[in-house]
Formats: structure tokens, sequence, C-alpha cells
């Protein structure tokens, strides 16, 4: 199984593994471990499964490097070399430390998917439980047979889920905490940093510039709730808050919104007026306008609050659907860069017809155009809900056989006589009697029908997933056929045998306990 | 369907009607039959525009001797598209029936920003710079010298429409601005001037009001229109204040140092005209002693539309021998000018009447009455002369003389004020001479006078004999109209307390109260909680508004009301507004929901509809009674008490109304709509305010919604929308508040209809 060609990185002898003295091979894409004399190596681990590697304290006795995999499990090298031992460990942790990272972006986006698979389809999750969890079957068998599910599918199907907008309030979730001297916590989650992020994209880019170089992430965060860019009453002062710069980009951006205009002419305000007085003429009756000189602090920190609360409102509105409207916005910002006035016209009344109709409309003066339909009038919505009667589609009766048949017993009734001479005899119409009452022969099919009402929900849960869970180790066990190699061999006689043997154990188990809940 | 109304053939677009537009139609025939004047009151949202349009015009086909032209005002430019587009509508719909096309020709007009299609023109942004851009390539001057200098630019769609355009009219059709532009395009004429020509032929002629109201634009542009004609005012619950405005003159001290500019350029042109062309002077001083003859013809064979600004008297005389040289003229204005610098300079506020003004210009600096009256004619004849490019440059000595004009013409209706300071800042001097108008029916009276039948309408004009009262004339009909409906859709609550029992109001004494903004608050976060998508909630004025959200946003209330919907805020920037109401829009169409803080007497209060998920709660935050310290609305006031015996509180409390049923009629367009109107001031309830509704919001407040608290609102609320938001269809309404063609001829339901017009 080990291929020459691999290219060692680092070999370091004399660790132990399990208390037997070897040699630790780092290459480029595992990391390896053989026992002295022999060439074979009892542990291999590619750099992908690993999560994370551990090192002893540097006072203790034993030095040791611990890899810590994915799948939870975790082996333990001991550098027993005494001269170099710390000298080995720490070469090995180096390479190790600049090797995984490599590795741990394709590895994450494995178990992301797998994550995510679980997290979006619950009966696979519960599968997963059965099998996997309960170990009938091992992990890697199991995503194994799922693995094109993983790679091959084409990704879009997935992203095309409807994304999530932004709480208008997600500002208001970061209450601050008071931790009693003098200072205050602010408890942030993935989901608020998220948030933020994608309301104020200025403040991602001060993120990706400043985090990991200058600042760290803990001192960004406390900044950024400092800044008077987050105290949105407050004035900038124009401080060298890194903020300073953000609420300046947001007046800018709050500005070519304002400037781009509005698409729909019907709530335009500017050019709602059509002819407005000249300057000079009319009277103000409403206060006269105060000039932004000798405007008082307290006005203008209240309209930047109202400033802040469009653009706000806007971000969040944006950011809920920016996704989507991406191409359509592209579509639409060359059409009206190098568009003229002369040229919106041209762009213009599409959108202005459709208002004006629609402003226009009385759609209760029209006469509904669309052809009639009917209604749908549930006498019984119990019977609606719960599926058609069964019905024998060549019995179907037709109105007329109705009337006929309607005409036929109206006609057998009127010419109805008793003849008291040839009733039944009385024992055969007790049995009748019995066979028609609840609980008779006759009446039984009323109450098989209800099977799904006998059996409390939980037997029925437990019995889907033995079904699933079966049903998924039978699928292993026919996608062996042909037996053409060696492993599939292995597999079928070996383990497969086994897990199916571990399957029917749980459903004894499950059968047992039913019964004995059942008496 | 074809409908009788009285004996005329009425063609109605749609296969129903509601009764209340048949019963708005009888009114209004009865009002052109009459040839008199008409008030009519109907909601909004019950199709008035259409009821009008498919009367008139039949009444035009059927008298076209009696009626020749329709003027119909609106106030915004949406709205003139609007009527427009429901016209062609209707004409389609006579089209079908009649088999036909008819011959009619309506068209909209409005001002050069909105019509120009020259390329560099039209990209300006501002209407007053593309006036005078306008003005500049297309002055009769400049025109001339073109004609030596072909490399002067002009305007080649004016010249194209001044060769050719004048001599086939208009083909017959439906004209909105979209069309006219695009007609001009195909042509290359210019569809501004081509549509003010056109309206004098047209029947139909769709504008705003400024066309007809503001002399300085009616003169220009209807003088000359037909006097059989019937004239609409729609939306017309704040016409005084547009004829007030329109009339009314303010003087800072900028004004004046402009004013100085433009008579010494002035001075300087004639100087050089003198040396180079002193023929044009004096052929303009032989003009002016000819007078004003042509006019005062025009006016009196009846053509002409008075213009108030140019009094009767004036046209009978020649321009007096004072001013009629140019130089002359300027040193009048020049002292003008230093007289009124002069009284700039006061330390105190003065109030005068124009008589006392014209004593006090007469001992001062002897200038007489007669001159001062000519003063606005004779600049515009110098500028003429003078072959002033750019007229917009001229607006402040423009704006001196016609005031100089108005205050020599008009002893009544008019006030002087001369404030030094702002009340807010004392120690910075800003003085301003304030010549307002406090009679609107200065502005309006040569239009009642001039045309046969003039209909003013709107959705909220109660209590409607006030108007008769301000613009003086006399209705022959006056009608309010309720709205039938088959499931009240609208419900108006008056929130009069807190939770906490603390009475709410907006009253001075109690606007920095704490209790009252939280109650508030609480009130708009509560009903953010249970409304669907849109609230729309109005205060009383912008200082109020921001106040209010400065505390909110202190106690936290904002961000709670930020978990349920989105805040947009009104702004004293239009264009910002613009986008948030746009945005605002947008997350009521996406389900996310949002409100809008406004304010009462706005732009987004006066101009924009809330139609269903637009809005589906209007909350009214205080009274919004008008800024009653201000000076020049006392003298109003003063007026109102002595002319018209209109005591000072009923006009405050009705100016106010008004303006409260207009804030919260925006959220109920139409019977299909539904949406809450909540009263937030517990003034609401007492009878005078409540009494001054219009009757069909006023009929639907039960004694039991009178004075409620923010918890007992929500409930009522939450019922209201409950109901509300269950399936509604057209056959629920069939016969009781949409009637077919059967239904409305039954006697039983002619019966009903009569009671729904409302007779004052």
């Amino acid at each position: 199984m080990t291929s020459l060609s691999e290219e060692v990185l680092l070999v370091v002898k004399k660790v132990r593994q399990k208390k037997q003295d070897g040699t630790l091979y780092l290459m480029a894409e595992r990391i390896a471990w053989g026992p002295e004399g022999k060439d074979r190596f009892t542990v291999s681990h590619l750099y992908a499964d690993i999560r994370c590697q551990k090192i002893s304290p540097d006072g203790k006795a034993k030095v040791q490097l611990q890899l810590v995999l994915h799948t939870g499990e975790s082996t333990t090298f001991h550098f027993a070399n005494e001269s170099t031992a710390l000298k080995d460990r720490e070469a090995a942790k180096e390479l190790l430390q600049q090797l995984l990272p490599k590795f741990k972006k394709k590895a994450n986006k494995e178990l992301e998917e797998k994550n995510r698979m679980l997290q979006e389809d619950p009966v696979l999750f519960q599968l997963y439980k059965d099998l996997v969890v309960s170990q009938v079957i091992s992990a890697e068998e199991f995503w194994a047979n799922r693995s094109g599910g993983i790679n091959n599918t084409d990704p879009s199907p997935y992203n095309n889920k409807q994304e999530v907008g932004i709480s208008g309030a997600f500002l208001a979730d970061i209450r601050p905490q008071t931790d009693g001297c003098n200072g205050l916590r602010y408890n942030l989650t993935a989901d608020i940093i998220e948030s933020i992020f994608r309301t104020y994209p200025a403040v991602k880019q001060k993120y990706s510039e400043n985090v990991p170089h200058n600042l760290t992430e803990k001192e960004f965060w406390t900044r950024f709730f400092q800044s008077h860019y987050f105290h949105r009453d407050r004035i900038n002062t124009g401080t060298q808050d890194i903020f300073s710069e953000c609420a300046k980009q947001d007046e800018k951006g709050l500005k070519t919104l304002v400037t781009q205009g509005v698409k729909n002419p019907l709530v335009d305000l500017q050019s709602l007026e059509d002819k407005t007085l000249d300057e000079g003429y009319g009277i103000c009756t409403t206060q006269p306008s105060t000039s932004n000189a000798n405007k008082s602090v307290k006005d203008s920190s209240n309209s930047a609050i109202i400033k802040r609360f469009n653009h706000h409102s806007a971000m969040v509105l944006a950011a809920g659907s920016r996704r989507g409207e991406l191409a359509s916005d592209q579509a639409s910002e060359t059409s009206s860069t190098d568009g003229n006035s002369r040229d919106s016209d041209f762009f213009q009344p599409p959108v202005k017809k459709v208002k004006l109709q629609e402003a226009i409309e009385f759609e209760d003066l029209q006469r509904e155009n669309r052809p009639k339909t009917v209604p749908l009038n549930l006498k019984k919505s119990d019977r609606y809900a719960h599926g058609p009667v069964p019905l024998q589609s060549q019995q179907y009766t037709t109105s007329q056989d109705i009337i006929n048949s309607v005409n036929y017993i109206r006609h057998e009734m009127a010419s109805y006589k008793p003849s008291l001479t040839q009733v039944l005899s009385s024992t055969a119409a007790t049995s009748a009697i019995a066979a028609l009452s609840p609980g008779g022969v006759l009446m039984q099919g009323g109450a098989q029908q209800a099977i799904n009402q006998m059996v409390p929900t939980e037997v029925q849960g437990e019995l889907k997933h033995l079904y699933v869970a079966a049903g998924e180790l039978l699928r292993h066990f026919w996608s062996c056929f042909p037996v053409n190699t060696l492993f599939l061999e292995e597999k079928l006689t070996g383990h497969l045998e086994e897990m199916l043997q571990t399957a029917y154990s749980k459903f004894q188990v499950w059968q047992t306990r039913r019964m004995m809940r059942k008496t | 369907m074809k409908l009788n109304i009285e004996g005329l053939l009425v063609y109605f677009p749609y296969d129903y009607i509601y009764p209340e537009q048949y019963s708005y139609m009888l009114e209004l025939k009865r009002t052109l039959d009459a040839k008199g004047h008409g008030v009519l009151e109907m909601p909004s949202g019950t199709g008035k525009t259409i009821s009008l349009l498919s009367l008139i015009v039949a009444y035009q086909r059927a008298f076209p001797l009696e009626v020749t032209k329709l003027i119909y005002c609106s106030r915004t430019v949406p709205e003139i598209e609007k009527v427009v587009e429901e016209l062609r509508k209707l004409m389609e719909f006579y089209t079908k029936e009649t088999g036909e096309s008819n011959n009619f020709l309506a068209l909209a007009l409005s001002s050069r920003k909105n019509l120009c299609i020259h390329p560099e023109v039209s990209s300006l942004r501002f209407g007053k710079e593309v006036d005078g851009k306008c003005h500049s390539l297309t002055a009769s001057y400049v025109r001339a010298q073109h004609h030596s200098n072909p490399n002067l630019p002009v305007c080649r769609f004016y010249e194209e429409f001044d060769s050719v355009g004048r001599q086939v009219p208009l083909p017959a059709g439906i004209y909105n601005l979209d069309d006219l532009k695009a007609f001009g395009r195909r042509k290359g004429w210019c569809p501004y001037y081509l549509a003010r020509y056109s309206i004098l032929h047209a029947n139909i002629v769709v504008y705003s009001y400024h066309y007809l109201l503001d002399p300085k634009i009616a003169d220009l542009v209807s003088k000359e229109l037909a006097k059989k004609s019937v004239v609409v005012f729609d939306e017309a619950h704040n016409i005084d204040n547009v004829c007030i405005d329109s009339m009314s003159v303010n003087i800072t001290r900028r004004t004046l140092d402009r004013c100085q500019t433009n008579v010494d350029t002035l001075q300087n042109t004639i100087h050089k005209i003198k040396e180079t062309d002193a023929a044009k002077l004096r052929e303009e001083y032989r003009r002016l002693v000819e007078g004003l003859k042509e006019a005062n013809v025009a006016r009196e064979t009846d053509i002409y539309l008075a213009n108030p600004v140019l009094p009767d008297e004036i046209l009978q005389e020649a321009v007096p021998g004072s001013i009629r040289t140019a130089e002359h003229f300027v040193g009048f204005m020049r002292r003008f000018l230093e007289y009124l610098k002069s009284r700039l300079r006061v330390q105190h506020v003065v109030q005068e009447s124009a008589p006392q003004f014209l004593k006090d210009i007469f001992e001062k600096v002897c200038i007489d009455r007669k001159p001062l009256r000519f003063c606005a004619e004779r600049l515009q004849s110098l500028l003429r002369t003078l072959e002033i490019a750019d007229i917009a440059d001229f607006s402040a000595v423009t704006l001196i003389s016609n005031f100089a004009t108005l205050v020599s013409t008009y002893s009544q209706g008019f006030t002087i004020i001369i404030e030094p300071f702002e009340d807010r800042t004392p120690t910075i001097a800003n003085p301003v001479l304030h010549f307002s108008c406090m009679d609107p029916s200065i502005a309006i009276k040569p239009v009642f006078q001039r045309f046969q039948s003039v209909v003013i309408t709107s959705g909220t004009l109660s209590p409607l004999d006030i108007y008769p009262r301000i613009l003086d004339f006399r209705p022959v009909t006056m009608a309010s109209f309720t709205m039938t409906l088959a499931r009240t859709c609208l419900c108006p609550l008056i929130v009069g307390r807190g939770n906490d029992q603390v009475a709410l109001s907006s009253k001075f004494e109690t606007r920095e109260d704490f209790a009252v903004i939280r109650n508030y608050g609480n009130l708009l976060l509560e009903m953010s909680a249970i409304v669907p998508d849109g609230i729309v909630a109005f205060f009383t004025s912008y200082v109020y508004m921001e106040n209010i959200v400065a505390s909110w946003y202190e106690q936290g209330i904002l961000e709670n009301i930020q978990r349920n919907k989105l805040i947009f805020i009104e702004t004293q920037d239009a264009a910002e507004t613009s986008m948030a109401l746009e945005k605002y829009q947008e997350a009521c169409e996406n389900g996310r929901g949002a409100i809008l803080l406004s304010v009462a007497r706005g732009k987004v209060s006066e101009g924009i509809d809330f139609v269903h998920h637009y809005g589906r709660a209007v909350i009214m935050f205080g009274v919004p009674y008008v800024y009653t310290q201000s000076r020049i609305l006392k003298a109003r006031l003063e007026y109102l008490r002595d002319q018209f015996q209109i005591r000072e509180n009923d006009f405050l409390t009705f100016d106010a109304m008004r303006h409260a049923a207009q804030c919260v009629g925006r959220a109920i367009r139409g019977k299909t709509d539904y949406g809450l109107m909540i009263f937030a001031d517990k003034r609401y309830a007492r009878a005078d305010k409540r009494g001054k509704l219009p009757r069909w919001i006023q009929e639907h407040i039960n004694d039991g919604s009178l004075n409620l608290t923010v918890d007992e609102a929500v409930q009522l609320s939450k019922h209201f929308l409950r109901q509300m938001a269950q399936p509604f269809r057209q056959e629920d309404q069939l016969g009781l508040s949409l009637l077919t063609l059967e239904q409305l001829e039954s006697e039983e339901m002619l019966q009903k209809i009569t009671q729904i017009a409302h007779q004052t």
C-alpha cells in the first residue's frame, strides 16, 4: 500500500507509539509511523484527516505529540531519543504546523459539506446516528457510498436555498452588560458579526485590513463599540478613530443612493411639483428654515440620527436582496451611466406606464376577465384532508345510473309487500346482526384502517428508523456485487455480515421491547 | 356602461359603478346646467376623476356650444398624468362603443423641465435652469441675431415648430407628457411650445393649478383660454394656500443686493445701447406713449383672462412720464431700492398696511403711487428692449418690481411685516420684509369671473361652507358624498390615553413631556407588532418629529420597533426622502414591513398615496396645527375675522383638521383597500375637532372609540385587521357599494342614491 514515489519530508527515529519503538515519517500528504525493523507502517494518517496537534507541556518528563483526528480518535507519539527528543518534537511540530493548514481547507470543506448534508437532511442524519454512531458501519464507509453525492453533484441546487435576511434590530440585540467595575461587556455572536459585515461593508473592509496584522479581533470590536460610528447620536468629530472613515464612506454611499434617484416616478418628490414658486415668492407659514450655521448641536445630532436610521434600514434591506439583484443591478447601472437624460427618457416610460396604469386601475369596477372558476367549497374539510375514499374506477356510476336506480328502488318500495312467511330464521338474523355490529366480522374493515393510530408514534418512529437503516445496509450489501476485488470480498464476508447481524439484533431488541410494552 | 344622467347620455368606461359616482355626476350636471360654480367632496378612491371626466366629456359632446373646453387643474405631475391616462381609457371606450374615432383633442401641459427634448437643455436638473436656458435659445431677439450670425446657437426644435408647427393643428387624440415628447421628437418640434399653442384649441387641458392661479404664469399661458370653459380644481383642499403663495413676496437683504447688481447691469446696458442703437430706445418710448391699449381692448372684448397683478385701471392709461424713458426708470428703481434698504435697517418688528407703506414712501423719497403701479409692466418692456438673454439673472429686480405693482394696487388684503431677526435667533440680524397676501380670493377672482363653471373638488373639503367664504364666491351646488361600503374598510380610532392613563396630546404644554413621548412610542411599537406590511406615522411638524425620534432613540424604543419593521424617516431633503420612500415601498413589497415617519403638511403627506399594503395603518401623532406664533399667520387670522367673520380658532382647527384628514386619507385609496386610521391625541375626541373631519371618516367613528388607551386600540385593531384579511370578492359588493346598470336603474336604488349626497 505504500507507494515509493512519496516524498519524505522528515524522518524522526526513536519515536514510540503504543510502547513500541519505531520511526516517524512526515511525507507530502500524510504522516506515518512504522515499528522498528519492519517496512510497513502501522500508523498512517492523511494530513487532511488531522484536526489538530497537541504537544505535552515543556516541563513534562515525556516529550509527546498528539494528533487528534476529525473522527475524534487520537494518536500519541512519544519522542524517546533522550538527547534530542525536544528538538525532534519541535521539528515535527513545526513541519506539521506548516503542512496542516494547507490541507485543512480541503478537509474543512469536505467536512463542512458533510455537516451541511446532515443538517439539511434529517433522514440522513438519523441514518448516520443509527449506523455510524452506534458503530454498525464506520464513518468512511457511510460516506464512501455517498461520496458521489458530495463531490459530483452540482452544488448549485444547495446554494439556491433562500437566504436569510438580516434582522433590522441586530444592533439592538447586542446589549451591553456592566461587568461591575466600570466596564461594559458586549456579547457578539457569529451571526451578529455576519450581520454587521453584510450591512456595513465598510466595517468588513476595515476588519480585513486591520485584524490579523494591526489589531486582534477583540481589540477591533472593542474599538468598534467605543467608536462614534456605533453610537449614532454622537456627532462625528473627526478623531483618528479608524471608523470615522466608515462614517464618511456611509455618507458617500447614502449620497450615491440619493443621486441615483428613484426608479418609480410616482414617489419622486423632486419632480412632484409642477412649478415651484420662484425664490422670494410665497409665504413661509412654517418656521423659517434655519441655515446650517446657527443650527444648534442638538439639532444636527438629531438629524444625524435620522440619517443613520434611513441608511441603516436601506442597508439592511439591500443586504437581504443583494445576491439576487446583483445581475439586474449591473444591467440597470450600465444603462443609466451611459444614458444621458435623453436616453433615460427612453428607458423610463415602461416603469412609469405600468405604475400609472396601476394607479388608475379600479379592479372592482371591472368585470373580471379571467374565466370564471368554481370556488372550492368544502362542506367537510376533514374528508378533504384525509384523502380519497377507495373507489373502484370500474364501478363509477353516472348520474343517469343513479337516477335509474333511485327510480327502481322507489318502484320496488311502492310495490313492496311483506310476505311474512318467508322471513329469515331467528338464528340467521342474530348472526347477521352480530356480524354487522362493531367488532363483528363485517365491521373489521373500519378498525384495520386505523393501524397508524393503533401503534404509538414512537414505536412507529423506531420502526421507520430501523427500516431505513436496514435498507441502507442492504444497499451496501448489494453494492458489493459483482465481487471482483479482494477488498469487496473481505467486506462482504467479514464485517458486512457482522453488520447485518448487528442490525438484526437491533431489530430483535426493538421487537422484544415492543412486545414487552404491549403486555 | 351607458348611463342616463337626467337625460344626458354618459359613457362610463366600466362595467360597474359605485352609487356615489352616479350621485356625483348628478350634482356635477346640475352645476354645469346652471352655469355656476360648485364645491363637491367625495372620498378618495371612489373614482372621482373618471366620474368628472365621463360627465364633462358627455356634456361637451351633447352641448358643444355651451361648454367648449375642460380645464382640469391638478396638483402634482403624477396626478396630471394619471388624469390623462384615465381620459385615454374613457376615449378608448367611446371609440369602442360608437365605432367611430372622435375628434377630441386632450393634452397635458407641464413646465419646460418635463417637456423639453433639447439634448442639452433637458439634461439640466432644475426647472429654473431649464427655463433660463430655453429662454436664451428661443427669445425673439436671439433668433433675430441668429439670422445675421448663424453661429449663434438657437433651439432647432423651436425653430422647426415656429416655421411649420402652427399651420396644422395637433391631430386629435390624447397626449400625455410622454406622448407630446414622442410626437415632438418625431416631427422635430418643441413639445412645450406645441402644447402651449395647442391648449387654445384643445377640448381638454390638464395642467397644474399654477397655470391658472399664479398671475405670473397665467398671464403667459392661460390668458386666451375660452370663456365657455369648465374649470376643475381637483385635490383642491389647499387651494387657498396656493392662491396666497402666488401673490406674496418676501424680500431679504440678499434680494436687495442682487437687485442692486441687476439695476447696475441695466444701466450699463442702456448706456451701451444708447451709443450703438438709440433708435431702439426711442421706439420703446413711442410704444409706451401709446400705452397698453392693445391689452385693454383684448380684455374688454373678453379675450383675455384678467391678471390680478395688472389691474384694469392701468390698462386705460399710458405709462406715466416719470418712468417712460429707460434712464428715468432705472433711476426710479434705484430710489425705490434705497428706500427698501433703509426700511430693512429697522431694529424692531414693523407691521403696516399697504396705504401706510405708500404714504411713508411718498414722504421719504417722493415716490408716487402711480408710477409704482406700472413698475412690473415697465420692467418687462425694458428687458425686452434691452434684449437681455438670461431672464433668470434678473429675478431679483423682477421680484421688486412685482412687489411695487402689488403694493400700490391693493390697499386691502395685504400686509407688510418687517422682521429684523428670526424669533429663535434674536442676536443674528436677518431682516426680511414680508409682503403677504391674506385674501386668497384676490388671485382666484379672475378665474371665477371669467369661466362659466368652476368646480372645486377633493376627498377632504370639510367643512364645505368655509371654502366659498374664504375664496369669496357663490356656489350653485355644494355637496359631500359618503363612501358606500359593503364592509367597513376604514377604522378610525382616537387614542387619548396611554396605558398608564397619561393623556396623549401634542399640545404645547406637554410637548416635552417624557410620559407623552414614551406613550407615543409605545403606541407605535405595539402597532408595529400587529399591523402587516406598511405603517405611516405623521407628526405635526418637522422639529417635533426630530425631537421625538431622538428621545425614542435614547429610550431604546426605536430599537424595539426595529425588531418588527424597518424604519424610514422623512428628511428635509427631497431627494433623500424620495430614496427613503422607495426603500419603504420595497420593504413593504418584499414582506419585511416598514414604518415611515413623516410630517403633516410635508411633501409626503400631500403627494404620495399609500395604497393597499403600502399603508395598512396611519398614525397621526398630535393635531397638526400650523405654527401659530408666526406674525403672518396672526395677521391673516385677524383679516379673516374682520372680513369674513371667521373666528381664529375655527380657522385654525379647520386648517389642522384638513391636514389631518389628508394624512389619514392617504391609506384608503379604494373600496378594496383597507386601513387603520389612528388619531393619537385626546383633542380629536372633542366635537369641534371631530365635526370638521370629512363625513366619510366621521361616520365610522363611534362613541366607543373616542378615548381609547393604547391597549384598547391594539385590541380593536387586531380584530379589524383579522376581519379585513378575509377574502373580499366583487359579489360581496354588488348591490351595496357596486352597481350594475340594471341595479342602478331600479327605483329603490335611485332613492337610496339621493341620500348619498349630503347637501349643505
